[in-house]
């Protein structure tokens, strides 16, 4: 950014440092704004997301170089609808063709900027309108500026003929929005077939919020309707606003070759600019006037976007939350599964019972023939094998288990964003579908499951290593004590369990203990079933923190700031908090322009039929 | 909804392929609620309801409808067009504020006037009035429409101009050398009805303001405009109503449309394919799917186990196995067997018929499907519906998932219903046991008798008591063959039995296991089968009818 030029007192200058530090606080603004993303849609948003586009635009486009150039000419923009008669009536106010009016509808071409020469260097490509690329032919490309120099155009005053605001290219629309957005006068043309439409109302009315100063000219009127539409039009103007706006009336008539009309139609409006342009006073009144105007109703706005953006924050919190606490009763469920014996049942139970060798034991009081009959067998057979089975049972119930609440937390995390519009539209670009456990979520978890027994493995050896000598440790080795310690760790709890199961579950972890005991002492047992337990709980809680992630990635990936609605009202306040200062300086007692107080322009005289209301 | 669907299928006996359409439509609409989004599935609904209505009303009437934006010169056409100064024709816009309706030929308009929304005092009837001119045959049949703006400031217009665009059969857009290119009528009114083009016209009016050598280009841009919105094809013509250019060719143009008769179902052959297509979408077209044999086989075992059956069909065998042994084991040892409990009564399911109607169906002691279990039924589930779904869209995949959970959380009493009402056949032990028994019983009293005997003898022999003649047998006394006798072919007997008793116990365990399988398939027939199966029925519908409204 360029310094702000120190200048002695003139007639539309502010004393610099107040200029300086406004606009610091509205550079201070942009970058804000530009920060405060609103990428989650939630209700209504989009009317936010372009009221922040526009707003950025403007301070970019006007405010700031504006603020910056405060002595530059006072620009006109020339806006309307499609086929209202803008570009023959520039042409004819500049007294030469300057832009090419064409019959067939839309018109597309450069905006086409006509300035006095002494003028040219307020129009570089780094003052007003910025992103438009400076040209000095016509051309047909909208991103460009074209720049004509014209004698006719008093030294003080800039006219800008901009595209039309309601046609079929969308091209067309924006750039007339922006342009309209970066003038400090608007000199609006309707005509008699257009005088009714919405889409021009709509901008007036913007223009009567900011402030700016608008002149209505009423083109293209039969002479015979002239009266009628010219009283109507004068009543909607005062019952909109603006009725402090001049408005001008340019009969019909033909063109001459040069597709110019006869001066004396727009001899009225022709004088009225030129009597702006001469008084310097008046000007700068103009220019502040709108300046004020637009930085005040950007202020303002600031605060909308503000809101927005906390509503954004807030959606953003509740979706992270939904995904955390689905996934949180899944660790839950998970822990309570494996913790409450139940894991025991079934196929767990029956190698455990297989490999002790107390197959009937438990279920009857028989003799311990059988016991020691099954004893002798497995000495035959070999331990390690039937430690490998129960090692197998153990795997996949705790994978079952993983898998299915993997699987049901993601159903719900999905559901409850999905309850949500904004959830809606994450889920619908997320690319994969987080309905589901991630594809490799089932390998992930049999490795886990397979790493954590290898760790009670390597728990048991290495508390076990001065006990070898133990007779029953070797007589059920390494492999079936870390088996014992598994069940043990998954019956350890304070969980009831119901009818014959009881009996089954509890006999075969009482009997694991008594084993783990008999060899490693007892508390020695109890340390390490927590510590078993406590391995198991964190591998589960990676697991599910990685599938976690999906979900808070994607939060992450949006960049919404938890800050920037507040960063958001401190620079509109501070703007605020200038302006109030500048303006109570410049007018102590006065009170501030506030309020959407219609921008007073100096008019030489009104149109015809205006003033007090004639006609019906 | 239904009553919807009987309308249609009235209208099939009309002989035209837009009553069917009209049906298949419907049909979609009602298998899809609940199912799809209620926005999606209320348009379908009411452009099925708007098309059947008319279908109803008036053949041989045609509603054209002249609209346009606000000072095109609507009203001058429509006035050029009935040869009347009916409408309003103003320099203060906007002009007009309710539609006006101008019929030719008005047997059976009322009603037709009703649907459309036309206050009587709006409406006028031509074919009462002074003489009719030949251009007024050709005109038979229409109802002409004046419509409001659709682009002032005044909104009450729009929404007039939204109701009956969508009710018109036929469509006359009036365009004007200012506005031709607006995007007011282009983005919001034309390129959206681009699928309706074959019932369209375009008139560009004011044709007179523009300067003579320029009309021609003038019309190729308004055709050029028009095919960058998708509605190549449709006439363009160039008409001035102040000065009556052009108003002929646009009365022969529309009488020519009219005269087919086919406009009206043009236009809603139109209406039901756009919102047919709209509904495919969200749809699909994947035929219905059907349940595999194998995923269906999984989750009956998943539900068999976590109903506790192997639990179960263990005891079963168990309880025989003891049962059986205790009745024909030796009777010296057997009744320490009492001290083992029974399987099955410590699971509650030994109480047989007559238990079980005094006690209603008792809860069994079957213990609850654990964790594990419960995860396995669920990733069956789960399974089975991820089959079932793989070619759908996501909306109808969540309302076959939805319908396979709807009914798990019963799943825990319905199982166990399953289970205490099964009949497991084990109350009564098999015949021959009882015979064995009894001959157990028979040994046991031959080899009391032998050794009572010889217990006497002893004691005689003690004594000193002459010794009475003891009978022989082979050379062996009697009371020492009862007792080797009896304790020896006791003994064979028990052994012998406990083999019997073995493959008793596993027949009668196979048998329960089929019967508490099939009352399993019951319970999943009902959990999850049938929800899931209606679903996919509605689904079938739901397509078949997209593709008969399509065809």
């Amino acid at each position: 950014m360029t310094e702000p030029q120190t200048r002695p007192e003139s007639p539309a200058g502010d004393p610099s440092p107040d200029a300086g530090r406004m606009l610091t606080a509205l550079v201070q603004l942009r970058g804000a704004l530009q920060q405060a993303v609103l990428p989650l849609e939630v209700p209504e948003v989009e009317v936010h997301r372009s009221a922040r586009a526009d707003m950025i635009a403007q301070l970019e486009d006007y405010v700031i170089p504006r603020l910056m150039t405060i002595e530059a000419p006072m620009l006109a923009v020339v806006g309307g609808s499609t086929g209202a008669g803008k570009s023959t009536l520039v042409n004819s106010l500049v007294g030469r063709r300057v832009t090419q009016p064409g019959v067939l509808r839309p018109t597309t071409r450069s905006p086409v900027l006509v300035h006095n020469p002494e003028d040219a260097h307020w129009f570089g490509q780094d003052r007003l309108l910025p992103d438009l690329e400076r040209v000095t032919t016509a051309t047909n490309d909208p991103s460009a500026l074209q720049l004509v120099p014209s004698e006719t155009v008093p030294a003080g005053l800039a006219v800008l003929d901009a595209p039309d605001i309601d046609s079929v290219e969308e091209a067309n629309r924006t750039l007339a929005a922006q342009l309209l957005a970066a003038a400090d006068l608007w000199l609006f043309v309707t005509s008699a077939a257009r005088y009714a439409d919405q889409v021009p109302w709509q901008f007036l009315r913007e223009a009567a919020e900011r402030s700016a100063a608008v002149a209505i000219v009423l083109d293209r009127t039969p002479p015979e309707a002239v009266e009628t539409v010219a009283s109507h039009l004068a009543r909607m103007l005062a019952s909109r606003g603006l009725k402090d706006s001049p408005l001008f009336t340019v009969h019909e008539g033909p063109v001459d070759d040069e597709g110019l009309l006869p001066a004396s139609s727009v001899a009225e409006i022709r004088g009225w600019l030129e009597s702006l342009a001469a008084d310097a006073e008046a000007r700068a009144g103009v220019v502040r006037q709108t300046l004020e105007g637009a930085i005040r109703n950007v202020a303002q706005r600031t605060h909308l976007v503000a809101d927005a953006e906390t509503s954004q924050v807030e959606a953003l919190t509740r979706l992270r939350e939904d995904a955390e606490k689905a996934y949180a009763a899944s660790t839950a469920a998970v822990r309570e599964a494996s913790a409450d014996g139940t894991l025991l049942r079934g196929e767990v139970l029956a190698r455990w019972q297989e490999f002790v060798g107390t197959g009937e034991l438990l279920r009857s009081l028989e003799t311990r023939v059988g016991w020691l009959r099954d004893r002798i067998v497995n000495a035959v057979k070999g331990k390690p094998q039937q430690a490998e089975r129960v090692q197998v049972a153990v795997e996949s119930g705790l994978e079952t288990l993983l898998t299915e609440h993997a699987e049901a937390a993601a159903e719900r995390a999905e559901a409850s964003w999905q309850s949500l519009a904004s959830g809606q539209a994450l889920l619908r670009d997320a690319g994969e579908d987080l309905g589901r456990a991630s594809r490799d979520f089932r390998r992930r978890a049999e490795r886990a499951v397979r790493d954590w027994q290898r760790d009670v493995l390597e728990m048991v050896r290495e508390e076990g290593a001065d006990k070898r000598t133990t007779a029953r440790f070797l007589a059920y080795g390494v492999n079936g004590l870390s088996v014992a310690l598994m069940v043990v760790v998954f019956a350890h709890t304070g969980g009831a369990l119901v009818g014959a199961e009881a009996g089954i579950a509890g006999g075969g972890a009482v009997l694991g203990q008594k084993l783990l005991e008999a060899v490693f002492g007892d508390q020695a047992v109890r340390s390490l079933a927590e510590r078993a337990r406590q391995d198991l709980e964190r591998r589960v809680a990676e697991l599910y923190d990685a599938e976690r992630a999906r979900y808070l990635d994607l939060l992450a990936s949006l960049g919404v700031d938890e800050g920037s609605p507040e960063t958001l009202r401190q620079a509109a306040r501070r703007v605020d908090d200038l302006r109030f200062a500048q303006s109570a300086r410049q007018e102590p007692g006065a009170g501030s322009a506030q309020g959407s107080a219609q921008a007073s322009v100096p008019g030489s005289g009104t149109g015809t039929g205006v003033a007090g209301g004639t006609g019906d | 909804m239904t009553s919807l669907l009987e309308g249609a299928k009235k209208l099939v006996t009309r002989g035209s392929d837009i009553g069917a359409r009209v049906e298949g439509l419907a049909q979609a609409v009602e298998a899809s609620r609940g199912r799809l989004d209620d926005e999606v599935v209320d348009a379908a609904g009411a452009t099925a309801a708007r098309a059947a209505h008319r279908l109803r009303l008036s053949a041989d009437h045609t509603v054209v409808a002249l609209a346009g934006a606000t000072g095109s010169g609507k009203s001058s056409t429509f006035n050029a067009l009935t040869g009347l100064e009916l409408s309003a024709v103003g320099v203060r816009r906007p002009t007009t504020s309710w539609a006006t309706a101008c019929v030719w030929g008005s047997e059976g308009a009322p009603e037709l006037l009703e649907f459309l929304g036309i206050p009587e005092r709006h409406r006028v009837a031509r074919d009462n009035l002074l003489s009719q001119g030949r251009e007024d045959t050709a005109l038979q049949g229409v109802v002409l429409l004046d419509l409001p703006d659709h682009d002032s400031t005044e909104v009450s217009h729009h929404l007039e101009v939204d109701r009956l665009v969508a009710l018109a059969d036929m469509l006359i857009w009036v365009l004007d050398p200012q506005k031709y290119a607006d995007a007011a009528i282009h983005d919001r009114y034309l390129a959206p009805l681009a699928t309706h083009k074959d019932v369209m016209l375009v008139v560009l009016n004011q044709i007179d303001r523009v300067p003579e050598e320029r009309r021609e280009t003038m019309l190729g841009d308004v055709r050029r405009l028009l095919a960058a919105d998708g509605l190549t094809g449709v006439p363009v013509l160039g008409v001035s109503s102040r000065e009556g250019w052009g108003v002929d060719g646009l009365r022969e143009e529309i009488a020519r449309k009219v005269a087919s008769k086919k406009v009206t179902k043009q236009r809603l052959e139109a209406d039901v394919r756009a919102s047919a297509l709209r509904m495919r979408t969200v749809t699909g077209e994947a035929a219905a799917p059907t349940l595999s044999r194998e995923r269906l086989e999984a989750l009956e075992d998943s539900f068999a186990e976590a109903a506790g059956v192997p639990t179960v069909v263990k005891a079963v065998e168990e309880s025989t196995r003891v049962r059986a042994n205790r009745a024909t084991g030796w009777p010296a040892t057997a009744w320490l067997s009492r001290f083992r409990p029974d399987p099955l009564k410590r699971l509650h399911l030994d109480l047989g018929q007559v238990g079980r109607e005094l006690t209603g169906t008792p809860r069994s002691s079957v213990p609850e499907p654990t964790q594990v279990q419960r995860a396995r039924v669920d990733t069956e589930v789960r399974a089975l519906v991820d089959d079932v779904t793989a070619g759908m869209q996501p909306a109808w995949g969540h309302a076959v998932r939805r319908a396979s959970v709807s009914r798990l959380p019963d799943l825990g009493d319905r199982l166990d219903k399953a289970l205490a009402a099964t009949d497991l056949g084990v109350e009564r032990l098999p015949v021959w046991t009882g015979l064995l028994r009894a001959l157990q019983w028979v040994l046991v009293v031959a080899a009391l008798v032998g050794g009572a005997w010889l217990a006497l003898l002893g004691v005689a022999t003690y004594a000193r008591v002459p010794e009475p003649p003891t009978p022989e047998w082979n050379g062996w006394p009697l009371p020492t063959l009862l007792l080797l006798a009896g304790l020896g072919l006791g003994l064979l007997l028990a052994l012998g039995a406990r083999v019997l008793v073995s493959a008793t116990a596993r027949r009668r365990a196979s048998v329960a296991d089929q019967r508490l399988r099939q009352a399993i398939g019951e319970a999943t027939e009902e959990l999850v089968v049938a929800p899931v199966q209606a679903e996919l029925d509605a689904y079938g519908r739901a397509v078949d009818g997209l593709a008969t409204a399509l065809r």
